[in-house]
C-alpha cells in the first residue's frame, strides 16, 4: 500500500490526493487536524510548516499544514469559518513557533494551548490582525 | 536556588539579536526560553505590494549570507505559477552558484565558531578563504552580496569562461584541504571546546523538525538535493554526510565534509556545463490562479516558499517564507539544557542561526 493510500485509511477518507506542482493535495475538513497530525506521526513524517492565507471579505481563513515524507511534500488544506482551529502543538512540537506566529499575524486561535510571551510584539497586545492594523493606518496617512 | 540570565538581544557572542533566557542553578542552565522578532521586517506582506520582478529583489533581501538561495527558491515557485523551465545551461548555473553560497556561509560560520572558540588564529584563516570564495561569486555575478542572478525561467548572467572559475575553486579546496578541514577535524582545541556538549539527541532532532546540518549531525540523513532533487542535483555525484552524535563537534565535521562535497559537485558543474541559453527570453508571463510550492536545500537547511497568485493581478497574493532557523532554532531550548552556563555562546552559534531570515 503507498504511503498516500496510508493516510488515507489513517483518517478514514476515500478522498484522493491531488498531485499538483510536485505537492500532494489533500482538502479535510477543520475537525481532522489533530487526527491528521497523529497519522503523520504514525508515519514518521517530518512536518514542515503552516501557512494562513486571509480570504478575501469575510470569507475567513484557509490553513495550509504541510510535511515531508521523505522527499515526498504532502498538503493539507482547512477552510475555517471561524477564527480558530485546535492547536497541534501538543502532538507536533514543531508546530509552535508557526502556530504562535500566526496567532500574532492574523489573530487566529489554536485552542488547546498556552500561548508564550509573544514571537514577534512582546508586551504588546496579543493576537492582532497585523494586515487590519497596517490598512487603518494606512487609512490615517 | 536558581535564577534567571539573559542573553541577548545585544551581545558579543550574537551576530544578530535575539534573546535566549536562561534559568540557572550555579553554572548549569537548567531550561531556556527564545525570544525573536527584533528584526521584524514584514516582508510577506511587502511582497504582496510589488510585482513579480520588484519581489525578486524583495526576497533577496530576506538574508544576507544566502541571497541567492532565496530568489533560486521564489523563482522555482515562480516558474510553477507561469509554467516555465529554465534551459539545462541555467540550472547548472544555479547549481554553481548555490553551491558557492553554501562554501562561504559554511566558512563564515567555521570563523565565528573558531572566534567563539577562543581560537582567533583560525578565524582569521577562515574569513581570509571567504574572501577569495565571494572573489568568485563577484566574478560571476558581478556583486558580493545580493547577487541578481536569479530570474523567472533561468539566471540573469552567463558563466562565460568556467575554466577559469574551475581553477579558482581548485585552488581554494586545496587552501580548505590543507587548513580549516584538518584543523576542525584533528585539532585537541576544536575537540576539547565542542565534543560532547550542545547535545541534541536523534530523538529531540525527530520532534522539532529540524532540517540542514544540525539534523544530519544528529543522525538524520536528510537533504533535498538527494531525496527531492531539483536543478541540475540529479546529474551530480555527491554523498551526505551524517554524523550520528548530535553535539557541537558533529555540527562542526557536517560543515566541514559538506565543504569538500560541495568542492566535488562546484567541479562537476563547471566541468560539465552544458551549451545553450541561460533563460528562457520570455519577461512577460501569464500567471495562474493558485499557489505554488518551491524547496530547496540552503546551507542551514530546507528554505520552503509557498506564493500564491491571481489570474490578471500585478501582484502576489500572498508569499510565505519558511526559513530554516526557524525550524532549526527551538532545538536551541534541548541544546542547552544541563549545559555549562559558558558553553551558551557558542552551542546556540553551533546552529549558524540567522535571525534575519527567522524574522523576515
Amino acid at each position: 500500500m503507498s504511503s498516500l493510500e496510508t493516510i488515507k485509511n489513517k483518517l478514514g477518507i476515500s478522498v484522493s490526493f491531488v498531485e499538483q506542482g510536485g505537492v500532494h493535495w489533500l482538502a479535510l475538513d477543520a475537525a481532522k487536524v489533530r487526527e491528521l497530525a497523529k497519522a503523520m506521526n504514525e508515519i514518521h513524517a517530518r512536518f514542515i510548516t503552516i501557512t494562513a492565507y486571509q480570504l478575501p471579505k469575510d470569507e475567513g481563513f484557509r490553513l495550509e499544514y504541510h510535511w515531508d515524507l521523505n522527499g515526498q511534500l504532502l498538503g493539507f488544506s482547512f477552510t475555517l469559518a471561524g477564527k480558530s482551529i485546535e492547536s497541534i502543538y501538543d502532538l507536533c512540537e514543531a508546530a509552535d513557533w508557526i502556530e504562535r506566529e500566526i496567532h500574532e499575524e492574523y489573530d487566529l486561535s489554536f485552542t488547546g494551548r498556552e500561548y508564550e510571551p509573544l514571537l514577534l510584539r512582546q508586551g504588546e497586545t496579543p493576537g492582532v490582525n497585523l494586515r487590519d492594523v497596517v490598512a487603518v493606518s494606512q487609512e490615517k496617512l | 536556588m536558581s535564577y534567571k540570565i539573559p542573553m541577548g538581544p545585544y551581545h558579543p557572542a550574537l551576530e544578530e539579536p535575539y534573546k535566549l533566557d536562561m534559568i540557572c542553578e550555579g553554572e548549569t542552565v537548567l531550561d531556556a526560553k527564545l525570544h525573536i522578532g527584533f528584526n521584524f521586517r514584514g516582508i510577506e506582506h511587502l511582497a504582496e505590494t510589488r510585482n513579480h520582478i520588484q519581489a525578486i529583489a524583495l526576497m533577496e533581501r530576506v538574508c544576507g549570507i544566502c541571497s541567492f538561495i532565496h530568489t533560486l527558491t521564489f523563482c522555482r515557485a515562480m516558474e510553477g505559477l507561469t509554467d516555465q523551465t529554465p534551459p539545462p545551461r541555467a540550472q547548472y548555473i544555479r547549481v554553481i552558484m548555490a553551491e558557492l553560497e553554501r562554501l562561504h556561509s559554511h566558512v563564515l560560520w567555521a570563523g565565528i565558531a573558531a572566534k567563539l572558540m577562543g581560537f582567533k588564529t583560525m578565524f582569521m584563516t577562515c574569513f581570509e578563504i571567504r574572501e577569495k570564495i565571494m572573489d568568485i561569486l563577484a566574478a560571476i555575478s558581478g556583486n558580493r552580496v545580493n547577487y541578481s542572478m536569479n530570474r523567472i525561467g533561468g539566471v540573469n548572467r552567463d558563466i562565460t569562461d568556467p575554466q577559469s572559475i574551475l581553477k579558482m575553486v581548485e585552488k581554494l579546496e586545496g587552501e580548505m584541504a590543507h587548513t580549516v578541514i584538518p584543523i576542525f577535524t584533528t585539532s585537541r582545541t576544536a575537540r576539547s571546546r565542542c565534543a560532547g556538549i550542545g547535545v541534541l539527541t536523534k530523538e529531540h532532532a525527530i520532534s522539532c523538525a529540524v532540517v540542514g546540518p544540525v539534523a544530519r549531525a544528529s543522525g538524520l540523513p536528510q537533504d533535498l538535493r538527494k531525496d527531492a532533487p531539483y536543478a541540475a542535483y540529479p546529474e551530480m555525484e555527491f554523498d551526505v554526510p551524517v554524523v550520528p552524535d548530535g553535539d557541537v563537534r558533529a555540527r562542526l565535521l557536517v560543515r566541514a565534509l559538506e565543504i569538500m562535497e560541495s568542492c566535488k559537485i562546484l567541479r562537476q558543474a563547471l566541468s560539465k556545463l552544458p551549451p545553450g541559453e541561460f533563460h528562457t527570453g520570455d519577461d512577460k508571463f501569464n500567471f495562474i490562479t493558485g499557489t505554488s510550492t518551491a524547496r530547496v536545500e540552503a546551507p542551514r537547511g530546507e528554505v520552503m516558499y509557498s506564493v500564491s497568485w491571481k489570474e490578471g493581478s500585478r501582484n502576489p497574493a500572498r508569499v510565505h517564507v519558511r526559513t530554516p532557523t526557524f525550524a532549526v532554532m527551538p532545538a536551541i531550548r534541548w541544546m542547552v539544557k544541563g549545559a555549562r552556563l559558558a558553553d551558551t555562546p557558542l552551542i546556540q552559534a553551533s546552529i549558524d542561526p540567522c535571525y534575519s531570515c527567522t524574522d523576515r
